[in-house]
């Protein structure tokens, strides 16, 4: 590949992940609209929301490590999108594969994690724990998944496994080999967007936000960037273990939005767990449908 | 008779011992073994053709000795773990001269017998890792395990106590080697490694079994391997700091160089599959694997619980030498690769870690997690080499830990074992709460209010540990650097050696290339440093300018969360923390003591003659029966 | 030259019983009278050892030849004895100047000569003369010190003793009314014939539980703990160092020539692994220094017992090794007890004190857990790697149980070392700390260099102890030497 393309794949690749990202923010918040039959916000709200928060008078810094924390919560997942093949595009996808991905993406969590302990808020603190205590409940999942995956394709290769997938149509998707594997990597997935019921690390009545406790301006600014990086890097990597990827950017993005769909509705439908109540839950059903997912791929 | 580069080496480090010995009380000793341990390496690095594939070294010294013989040479395995051995006593070293010797000297504590200990444990190991014959590899453990006691035992009080548990789990090791060495001897009649060899082939299984089993066990209890950690993470704990930076680094990694000489080159993986276990699935090898990944977990979780900072990384030493006999034992081209990599990789971050920390005791004067907090603005670089450290230890890039473990999760992945890939990364996950709970306790939250005046660490301490987080960086971005080494160890022992390139590994089925993730993640923080610093400009506010439901801080208001850290997660598994292994250790000790008791009981009779005429007509009943 | 041998077995005989006399008319002359003999003792033996190690001879005492004679059986293995006894009993010689002085001195002669004569002597019935004069002996010096607890050790050490002696005896009997001869070279001619039955065997298990008594064989063994506690530090050392390999030296001497019935040899590695598995786990709890060393000795006496039931070369080897190392480390350690007699915890601190009693007690401590390259070490390595070339599965089980009881042995010796190493409380003053005398701790650390010096020359050694043990494992050798007279007594 010509250095010059690849240099473009790795600023558009993204680039596409933050505009769909702040797209998927704008889904939510519709459906949550909807769900609580509300109008819901305008087309560009989320894009308004960012500038509005980055050009705030007021910026509150606890320090140096509280910046720092939230370039790395940004710049983990611009990097992480180059890992993430889109139709078109495969960018350094092949030079890490998928565990690197997992791996890379929870640079933006540590990032996070720093930057709020610095904010000397033990209610920021409190939300770090149980963000990395659900971190460890639906990362278990996640990685029965990804064995499942990788080792049915015999490749942690993204751009091989994406192509098994939509070299037989649909019937060779990872959702249609592999059902008990994507439902599966659906609650993960879904515990790991930190929605409700799973938010426990947010919780507002109980410990103020969590970790948004001493954002504010930019730093919340960051954090949203972060959000719709989330989101998007999420449904796309769902999309690219189980629906086969996109062949064309219009199945691909209809794909990742339907997939985001399902857990943001059945978000709003639930009150919170605690803590413990989300690790049991997510170590017992996920687990049990993954590892009986595995026993089918060998 | 020339001397060889060994015999040079070996040479060096005695006369560290001897320096150390008799000069060690005049001031400047510490820099003098200081410089004789560069000395050392560098008489290493001119070995350091047996790091790429070069014939091994022998030493001319060959001893005869109630017709065994004994010899001693350096091949790649050897040399790999020289390296790590010597850089790891030169930057403890190093570290501890200057400021920190002579507040440990104000301390009350001995500083000549500190820097004795550290030469005499340096030259054991290196006399260890030369062995030539299985009779020289066993000498050699045993010194390495005295020494390491007296380097453990030094501080007095607690660390006694560690050191005597040390000793004894110790022996027990080491009664376990000699018994399979005898019956290695028996067998093969004769300790040399070619004589080893060919008996193997023609050995038994049950015998194989039992050798096995000995040797194991034995080499399994100095890696700290379940059933046998209980006694690493206090005896390196209490250590005093560099010499745990020196012990946490490499001490607990002989074993696994034995490990690697005896089960592997010797006996062969092979073999060991063979060794199936009756009426189940798994063979001697799953089992090693299960012991590994269990010593990866159980370890990992005592961590967490840890509020000593020093407990805290002890405990993780031990679980990540799981991952180094997990990925030896699968034992394909990627796994073993990452296991070896992993010893090397561990030594940089666990030294710098152990450093960094002491360095905090060093200023503030405790390691108590629940005492400490927001020293990051007081101590900024410890900080940044204690964040370098822990993601190492965490395994996340852009950092070396990454890629070992990454070369351990891809050879399951290829073995095709879900449960061990799965239980791996449950240690890395669990690693990384804990590792958190380290760095936030120490160096975020609150700043109390007796610290508020402290100073960074004296440079004598920082430009160890600043190497240490250069190297834990420079080896994460070109693993391809160790990987080299790696590789001639692998040959060394008969294994098969990944195709390896300087950012990483190739493979068909998913290759990694560090420099390209790396490259990505830096530029991704630039554009997200670009974002976020052309925003309007924030303003710095005091730590007691923070939320707290309307309450006003004052400085006399503990505004911290660090005791109880995951709360959540206790309230689900803090019932399995049951101190199984605790209660197993001390039924054991309580049974020696109701058996002692009981011959005390015996010997302790007035009539002894009844025993005697007993014994006596039993004997001839016996005889006439 | 070779009939000089006698002599340090009769001159100290007599010296025993003239030097109360001398003492009487001059205490001056009196005080020189012992380590003189024992000097000369010892330059006739280690001339005879450098110049005649090669050939083993026979010393036909009162003109008779044997088997109708009695005789002296100068091997090397009776010689490095016979040194053996000399040279301690100058390292122990009782200096102390009291009342008690004259009778100390002449018993310690006597049990010079009398184990010197047990080393030498070729015939059954003069072994066991020898070896009750040791008994004698042995009494009166444990006595000597004066205590009631010592007096009731004594009694027991003397009941037991006695017991074990009517057994010898009934053995011996045994023996000589089935063979009609008590020369053990002769007997040994007979053997294959007449004694490999029950009636022999029977011989040998009373003659194995009546010796054992001294050579500290379990359950035989009840003594040991409470004389070692109490007798003087020289005498235990004496005893634990010496007596109990000379004993075992009986043993060894009737297994290579007489008994080789299986049966006898279980019995004794059975009893051996009992002594271990006993006094290793009974030193683990021990509160007192010296009883710990005594609980000690009974264990290292035990794997000695395992050692000696392979009566081949190689396993006389260990035999040799483990009891040589035995004597020097044991002789050491009780040497050092001496002045730290006593509860354990009044060890504490005891390092700053004396740190080279300290460092010479971590030295014996390391060899005798066999840490390499000290000689315990090769002494281990030479019986393990025997055992574990039997084939019955009672040989592995003594290597399991031999391994296991050195772990139990490094922790009860760590922890006092640990111990010694321990700050001092604050308001003992350091002075009450207990220190071993002046004396005691010189021959501790001579005992100590010699151990390093074996270390050091462990080549040599082990050649010189393997060509023993392969002199003392030839039977034929033997009867050749003594019956066709090839050794020029006359």
């Amino acid at each position: 590949m010509a250095p010059l393309e690849l240099i473009i794949e790795l600023v558009l690749m993204p680039l596409v992940a933050f505009i769909v990202g702040l797209m998927m923010v704008l889904m939510m918040r519709r459906i949550a609209a909807k769900l609580q039959r509300r109008v819901g916000p305008p087309f560009f709200q989320p894009l308004y929301d960012i500038v509005k928060l980055h050009g705030k008078r007021t910026q509150v810094s606890h320090g140096m490590i509280h910046d720092i924390g939230i370039v790395m919560a940004m710049g983990g997942y611009i990097a992480a999108e180059t890992l993430l093949p889109v139709p078109g595009m495969n960018g350094i996808a092949e030079k890490g594969g998928i565990i690197t991905l997992l791996y890379l993406m929870m640079i933006p969590s540590l990032g996070l994690a720093l930057g709020v302990g610095q904010c000397a808020n033990p209610n920021g603190s409190i939300g770090i724990a149980r963000a990395l205590t659900a971190m460890l409940a639906y990362d278990i999942p996640l990685v029965i998944v990804v064995f499942g995956v990788a080792y049915a394709a015999g490749t942690t290769n993204l751009v091989e496994i994406i192509a098994t997938q939509q070299a037989g149509g649909f019937e060779t998707w990872g959702a249609v080999q592999m059902p008990l594997l994507a439902i599966a990597g659906l609650i993960a997935m879904h515990a790991s967007l930190g929605k409700q019921p799973f938010e426990i690390y947010i919780a507002p009545a109980e410990i103020a936000t969590g970790p948004m406790v001493e954002m504010g301006g930019k730093y919340l600014g960051g954090l949203f960037v972060m959000q719709s990086f989330q989101l998007y890097t999420t449904s796309v990597l769902y999309v690219s273990l189980f629906l086969g990827g996109g062949t064309t950017w219009f199945d691909f993005l209809l794909k990742s939005f339907l997939v985001l769909a399902i857990p943001v509705s059945i978000a709003y439908l639930f009150p919170r767990y605690r803590t413990e109540d989300l690790l049991r839950l997510m170590w017992k059903w996920p687990v049990m449908l993954g590892l009986i997912g595995i026993a089918f791929v060998m | 008779m020339t001397l060889t580069l060994l015999d040079e080496l070996l040479l060096f480090s005695g006369v560290t011992v001897l320096v150390a010995l008799f000069l060690g009380r005049r001031l400047p000793a510490g820099w003098m073994v200081t410089i004789l341990y560069g000395i050392q390496l560098l008489s290493l690095l001119k070995m350091a053709p047996l790091g790429y594939g070069g014939d091994p070294i022998p030493s001319t010294l060959i001893l005869e000795v109630m017709g065994q013989t004994l010899s001693w040479r350096f091949d790649a395995l050897s040399w790999y773990f020289a390296l790590i051995t010597l850089g790891s006593a030169l930057l403890s070293s190093w570290y501890a001269c200057g400021e920190w010797e002579q507040r440990f000297r104000q301390a009350g504590g001995n500083v000549w017998l500190f820097h004795l200990a550290m030469a005499l444990n340096v030259f054991s190991m290196l006399i260890l890792l030369a062995s030539g014959d299985l009779l020289s590899l066993f000498i050699g453990w045993e010194l390495v395990s005295w020494a390491g006691f007296l380097l453990m035992a030094m501080a007095g009080g607690v660390a006694t106590r560690a050191a005597m548990r040390y000793i004894t789990y110790a022996m027990v090791g080491a009664m376990a080697i000699f018994g399979g060495i005898a019956l290695v001897y028996v067998s093969a009649g004769s300790l040399q490694y070619d004589a080893i060899l060919t008996a193997v082939s023609q050995m038994g299984t049950p015998h194989l079994w039992m050798l096995v089993i000995l040797f194991s066990a034995g080499f399994g209890i100095k890696m700290g391997l379940m059933p046998f950690h209980l006694w690493q993470a206090p005896a390196y704990a209490e250590t005093p700091g560099p010499g745990s930076a020196f012990l946490g680094a490499i001490s607990s990694r002989m074993g696994l160089f034995a490990i690697l000489l005896v089960l592997v080159k010797l006996f062969g993986i092979v073999n060991i599959e063979s060794l199936k276990i009756p009426f189940t699935l798994i063979d001697a090898r799953d089992l090693l694997a299960w012991i590994a990944v269990f010593t990866i977990i159980f370890p990992t979780f005592t961590a967490m619980k840890q509020n000593d900072a020093r407990e805290l990384l002890a405990w993780h030493g031990i679980g990540q030498g799981g991952y180094m006999l997990l990925g030896l034992v699968v034992a394909d081209a990627m796994g073993a690769a990452g296991g070896l990599l992993h010893v090397f990789n561990h030594a940089t971050y666990q030294a710098a870690l152990f450093m960094a920390v002491t360095a905090v005791i060093h200023r503030t004067g405790t390691s108590d997690l629940n005492k400490l907090g927001g020293l990051v603005v007081r101590m900024p670089l410890s900080f940044m080499v204690l964040l370098v450290g822990i993601i190492g230890l965490a395994g996340l890039p852009p950092m070396n830990g990454f890629v070992s473990k990454w070369l351990v999760y891809r050879s399951l992945l290829n073995e095709g074992m879900p449960l061990l890939f799965v239980a791996a990364v449950i240690g890395t996950l669990g690693t990384i709460l804990s590792v958190y709970k380290l760095i936030h306790n120490i160096f975020l939250g609150q700043l109390r209010v007796e610290h508020e005046h402290i100073k960074e660490a004296p440079w004598s301490m920082m430009i160890p540990m600043l190497i240490l987080a250069a190297i834990i960086f420079i080896t994460g971005l070109l693993p391809g650097i160790p990987l080299a080494w790696v590789a001639s160890v692998q040959e060394a022992v008969g294994l098969s050696v990944p195709n390896y390139t300087l950012g990483g590994v190739e493979s068909a089925s998913g290759s990694l290339d560090m420099i390209w993730v790396i490259g990505v993640l830096f530029a991704g923080f630039g554009i997200g440093a670009l974002v976020f610093y052309s925003a309007g400009k924030s303003k710095r506010v005091h730590q007691l300018d923070n939320y707290a439901g309307g309450h006003f801080l004052t400085a006399d208001i503990r505004y911290q969360y660090s005791d109880n850290f995951y709360a959540g997660l206790m309230h689900l598994i803090g019932g399995w923390y049951r101190g199984s292994f605790l209660w197993l250790e001390k039924s054991v000790k309580s049974l020696v003591e109701f058996l002692s008791l009981g011959m005390q009981g015996i010997y302790r009779r007035a009539n002894a003659e009844f025993y005697l005429l007993s014994t006596a007509l039993f004997v001839i009943a016996w005889v006439v029966i | 030259m070779n009939s000089m041998v006698v002599l340090p077995l009769v001159l100290p005989l007599f010296g025993a019983f003239l030097l109360p006399i001398i003492m009487r008319a001059s205490v001056g002359v009196g005080l020189w009278v012992g380590p003189a003999i024992l000097l000369y003792g010892c330059w006739i033996l280690g001339n005879q050892w450098i110049s005649g190690t090669a050939m083993p001879f026979s010393l036909a005492i009162g003109g008779f030849a044997p088997p109708m004679g009695i005789n002296l059986y100068v091997d090397s293995l009776a010689l490095l004895f016979a040194l053996a006894v000399q040279l301690l009993g100058l390292i122990f010689w009782p200096f102390k100047l009291d009342p008690e002085t004259a009778r100390r001195q002449a018993l310690m002669l006597l049990l010079v000569a009398a184990s010197t004569g047990l080393a030498l002597s070729g015939d059954l019935f003069n072994l066991y003369v020898f070896y009750e004069l040791v008994a004698v002996a042995t009494f009166g010096l444990i006595s000597a010190s004066s205590t009631g607890s010592a007096y009731a050790a004594t009694i027991r050490y003397l009941i037991l003793s006695g017991i074990g002696s009517v057994l010898t005896l009934l053995g011996i009997a045994l023996i000589y009314s089935q063979t009609g001869t008590l020369n053990l070279a002769h007997l040994a001619q007979l053997a294959p014939e007449q004694l490999n039955n029950k009636l022999g065997l029977t011989a040998f298990l009373s003659i194995l539980i009546g010796v054992g008594v001294k050579a500290e064989l379990f359950p035989v063994n009840t003594w040991v703990p409470e004389v070692y506690a109490t007798a003087a530090s020289r005498v235990s050392a004496f005893l634990a160092g010496l007596v109990s390999k000379l004993a075992l030296l009986i043993i060894l001497r009737l297994l290579v020539l007489i008994f080789h019935q299986q049966e006898a040899i279980q019995v004794m590695l059975f009893l051996g692994i009992l002594g271990v598995v006993s006094g290793e786990l009974a030193a683990w709890r021990a509160k007192d220094m010296r009883r710990m060393l005594a609980f000690s000795s009974i264990g290292q006496l035990g794997m000695i017992f395992i050692a000696l039931s392979i009566p081949d070369q190689a396993g006389l080897l260990a035999v040799l090794a483990l009891s040589f190392h035995h004597l020097l480390v044991k002789s050491g350690l009780f040497m050092l007890a001496d002045g730290w007699g006593g509860a354990i915890e009044n060890l504490r601190g005891a390092a700053k004190r004396s740190p080279l009693a300290a460092i010479v007690f971590i030295l014996f401590s390391l060899s005798l857990i066999g840490m390499p390259p000290l000689p315990g070490f090769w002494a281990k390595f030479t019986l393990i790697t025997e055992l574990a070339a039997q084939t019955s599965p009672l040989y592995l089980i003594g290597l399991a149980v031999f391994l296991l009881a050195t772990v139990i042995e490094a922790a009860y010796l760590f922890r006092l070392a640990a111990l010694l190493y321990r700050p001092v409380s604050e308001e003992k003053p350091i002075d009450t700390i207990p220190k071993p005398a002046g004396v005691s701790l010189v021959s501790a650390s001579l005992f100590g260099v010699g151990l390093l010096a074996a270390a050091l020359f462990i080549t040599p050694v082990g050649e010189l102890l393997n060509h023993v043990a392969g002199q003392a494992a030839n039977a034929e050798l033997y009867i050749d030497t003594v019956l066709a007279g090839t050794g020029g007594g006359r």
